[in-house]
């Protein structure tokens, strides 16, 4: 699967770098990544109940904040600022993209091992995409330079949590790894899968939304008009307060 | 037997929770700094873990938990909308359609099931009824008018009220609903700018300083002021009602030229800085001389001296002061947490005050240290697993290692106590500084926090020796103790103190007094001692793009991704370790 994988990125990066506007699209959306990523690791250095692990995930997490910050400067070399405003408005929905969910970090959802799983899979995925990119010389020398010394961290955080697996492994939690390995490996295409589905959802969704709102709405336009500006003066509720409150109208 | 009530905002931006036990807010706190997504809108499912638990209850011990507006309601004023504004709302709609049919609509089940809460304990406020709640409940008036201006609630946009003596303490006077709106109208305007909605407004109202207000006969035009305290905005220039993600026109391109290009460096000094500068103080001068008059009409409509004020436009520092210097009140009260958070303090205690009809005991003092606290050993065990360098200090060695390490042009990330509540920090998770010489601003503002160099610095100063550097108004003795107004800094201070010192010789002050703040207040006396000035360059701690760091792992982060020299963590000092910046420690 790595060496198929491998094959397609060499197939399919330069056709994407070599897009207009591919450097600052790229880098601007690492650095979300990165930065999602970085909340993420903070939290697992804040939850962890293995103290030994806490520094590490700590350290992970200042190196996911400085490769954000990287990220962005460059995208920002390229023209990147036309998407900071909006990208700025979408913050959050883009931190929900990167794992957190309902309040729930990754860690919290995964669970230690799993997430340490999952670590070492996202970690050792982007050194192998960025090595593609480097291999082919898709950047210019700068973001080369840049990606290079990214990667460095990079190879650290594939290496203590695998570092960290063989530890689980040798405590005779070897079937759990390969367990929690199997399972992230078979989330991220599921989850692509799903965010597919969910993107198609709102396509499907959005046209009869918008047939309904030019066929049916459209009569209602006859009767219906812009509220007045200006003052007007609130009307008593003939609820008593704790009726009115139980009512969501 | 003790009556609980969690309050909570949620769904829009800046969800939080508020725990009332019998009339008394003992936690609260915004879903932000748990999850660390700045103004997360989800169902502040951590906040409110917290809050219990700090409580030592249970969700079931709960006796209601108040949602601070009425979907149901916000969605009638969609679809109302959505018809009103045939066919050109044909893209929002559906996106629309989308949010509510697939998860808002159905909030009260959703609330119910997360948080454990029986159907009939959930309740809802109203978003307006929740700002003047959250205005009035806490302040030290018995009774005041109360003015709530904000983007949206469920229609209404900005409301005029009774606080009573009795209940109903929160009594509703006269709204103006939507599209209508003032909040809408600078944020607009923000988004013009080049600025973030909902985040970029204190860049607009930093920029203003910079200009002078040449575009107010466009601004009059589009937002007209009619008798009665009403305005009347120029809807063809701008499209919130309609367009699903923006929020002005060609017509307001025409009126102002082309909107500036996010994220665009801006220099005053070059006739492109200044004509944003320009648009930046016009649109600042509108929306205080619509402010005033909407406040002289609530004058009209309320005769009572005091006035108390929330709602986003409430967090708008200079607007309020001139409010309080030029308006019909002779007293101001501000919520610290005037937006969308402070909506669940309100719900909270407007449940407890006027659903189930507890007088009100007139407090003169409003904490804003409601959330998250770590004892020194918490902070002790967190701080050895990082092993981050540290010292154990005494309290007054903290405060002299600190006043040390300001007298030396260092800058320190302050964590003591519990959080604010609300988007200022008060001297509980800040950054300081000394604020003399503007060189300690642009190093604060360029290695630091990573923004824009024109955006000022607030100054935290002792209440003994406030009058001796600011020019404070007397309408104002309330909102300066939360940085929720601005002062003037005396002439004869300006150069020295230029680190907070605003290029208008404004600055956004908080005056600290001894019983409410005394930790921050005997460091600020400890400074003095040592340099002359009680007075500290103090922002809120957290660097670009994150909220306030909330727990010791978030501020020896922020310490080890910016140029903080040290971080006191309770009474912990803790400094950098280039052993880790560098990675050699990877062990």
């Amino acid at each position: 699967m790595g060496k198929l994988r491998r094959t397609w990125l060499k197939l399919v990066s330069p056709l994407a770098w070599s897009r207009p506007g591919a450097e600052r699209r790229f880098l601007a959306s690492f650095s979300e990544t990165e930065r999602g990523s970085a909340v993420d690791m903070l939290a697992a250095a804040e939850l962890t109940e293995r103290r030994d692990l806490r520094r590490k995930y700590f350290i992970h997490a200042l190196d996911e904040t400085r490769h954000a910050r990287l990220f962005a400067r460059r995208a920002g070399d390229f023209g990147a600022e036309s998407v900071r405003a909006r990208a700025a408005l979408n913050d959050a929905n883009t931190l929900q993209a990167h794992g957190i969910v309902g309040g729930r970090s990754l860690f919290e959802r995964y669970g230690e091992l799993e997430f340490l799983a999952f670590v070492h899979r996202s970690e050792a995925l982007a050194v192998e995409q960025f090595g593609v990119y480097h291999d082919l010389e898709l950047l210019d020398e700068k973001t080369d330079q840049m990606l290079q010394n990214i990667l460095r961290d990079e190879h650290f955080h594939v290496g203590y949590s695998r570092t960290e697996l063989e530890r689980y492994t040798r405590s005779g939690k070897g079937a759990d790894v390969q367990r929690a390995l199997r399972k992230v490996f078979w989330r991220r295409p599921w989850e692509a899968w799903m965010r597919f589905s969910v993107q198609i959802g709102h396509v499907v969704t959005s046209f009869w939304m918008t047939v309904l709102y030019l066929v049916v709405v459209a009569p209602f336009k006859l009767g219906a008009a812009r509220e007045r500006p200006g003052f007007r003066d609130v009307p008593p509720d003939p609820r008593s307060r704790m009726t009115a409150a139980r009512g969501q109208g | 037997m003790a009556t609980w009530i969690l309050g909570m905002s949620a769904l829009f931006h800046d969800a939080a929770v508020a725990l009332v036990r019998d009339g008394e807010v003992v936690a609260a706190a915004q879903e932000e700094r748990f999850t660390r997504i700045k103004h997360d809108a989800e169902l502040p499912v951590r906040a409110a873990e917290w809050a219990l638990a700090e409580a030592g209850i249970d969700a079931t011990e709960l006796d209601h938990l108040v949602f601070y507006e009425k979907p149901l309601a916000k969605f009638q004023r969609i679809l109302v909308n959505s018809v009103a504004e045939f066919p050109r709302a044909w893209r929002s709609f559906p996106r629309a359609m989308q949010t509510w049919l697939g998860r808002k609509l159905w909030i009260a089940g959703e609330i119910s099931r997360t948080f454990r809460v029986p159907p009939h304990k959930l309740l809802f406020s109203e978003h307006h009824l929740s700002h003047a709640a959250s205005a009035f409940l806490p302040s030290p008036f018995d009774e005041a008018a109360i003015l709530t201006i904000d983007g949206v609630g469920e229609a209404t946009t900005t409301a005029i009220w009774r606080g009573n003596r009795t209940a109903p303490h929160v009594e509703p006077v006269a709204e103006v609903v939507f599209p209508h709106s003032l909040g809408l109208f600078y944020s607009a305007m923000t988004a013009f700018l080049g600025f973030a909605v909902n985040e970029g407004e204190y860049k607009v109202m930093g920029m203003a300083a910079f200009g002078r207000p040449r575009f107010m006969e466009q601004m009059r035009a589009l937002v007209r002021l009619r008798e009665h305290g009403s305005f009347e905005l120029d809807l063809d220039a701008f499209c919130w009602h309609w367009h699903p993600s923006e929020s002005f026109t060609g017509k307001l391109v025409s009126i102002l030229g082309e909107p500036r290009f996010p994220g665009a460096p801006f220099d005053p000094t070059t006739p492109e800085g200044q004509h944003w500068a320009d648009i930046a103080a016009s649109t600042q001068a509108m929306l205080e001389e619509a402010v005033l008059h909407v406040a002289r009409y609530a004058r009209e409509r309320v005769d009572l001296p005091n006035l108390c004020l929330a709602g986003g436009v409430g967090l708008n520092a200079v607007a309020n002061t001139r409010l309080a210097v030029e308006g019909p009140f002779d007293q101001l009260w501000v919520q610290p947490a005037a937006g969308d958070a402070g909506g669940a303090l309100g719900a909270a205690l407007w449940c407890w005050h006027d659903l189930l009809e507890h007088p009100r005991v007139l407090n003169q003092r409003y904490r804003c240290d409601l959330g998250r606290r770590w004892t020194d050993a918490e902070s002790a065990e967190i701080l050895q697993d990082l092993r981050a360098p540290r010292e154990q200090l005494s309290p007054q060695q903290r405060l002299n290692r600190a006043v040390d390490d300001l007298t030396t042009g260092g800058v320190i990330g302050w964590f003591q106590g519990c959080a604010e509540y609300g988007p200022r920090a008060l001297g509980h998770r800040s950054i300081l500084a000394d604020p003399r010489g503007a060189g300690t601003r642009d190093r604060v503002n360029a290695r630091i926090k990573y923004r824009e160099a024109f955006r000022p610095f607030a100054p935290a100063v002792t209440a003994e020796a406030a009058d001796r550097y600011f020019d404070l108004h007397t309408a104002l003795t309330g909102p300066v103790q939360y940085m929720v107004a601005t002062g003037t800094v005396r002439p004869e201070y300006r150069e020295e103190l230029a680190a907070i010192t605003h290029i208008d010789g404004s600055a956004r002050v908080q005056v600290v007094h001894p019983e409410h703040s005394p930790l921050f207040h005997s460091l600020l006396e400890a400074f003095g001692e040592r340099t002359g000035m009680p007075v500290l360059l103090n922002t809120s701690f957290n660097l670009k793009g994150d909220p306030m760091v909330d727990t010791p792992i978030d501020a020896v982060a922020a310490l080890y991704s910016s140029d903080l020299d040290a971080v006191y963590v309770g009474c912990h000092r803790v400094t950098r370790s280039e052993r880790i910046r560098g990675g050699d420690l990877r062990d």
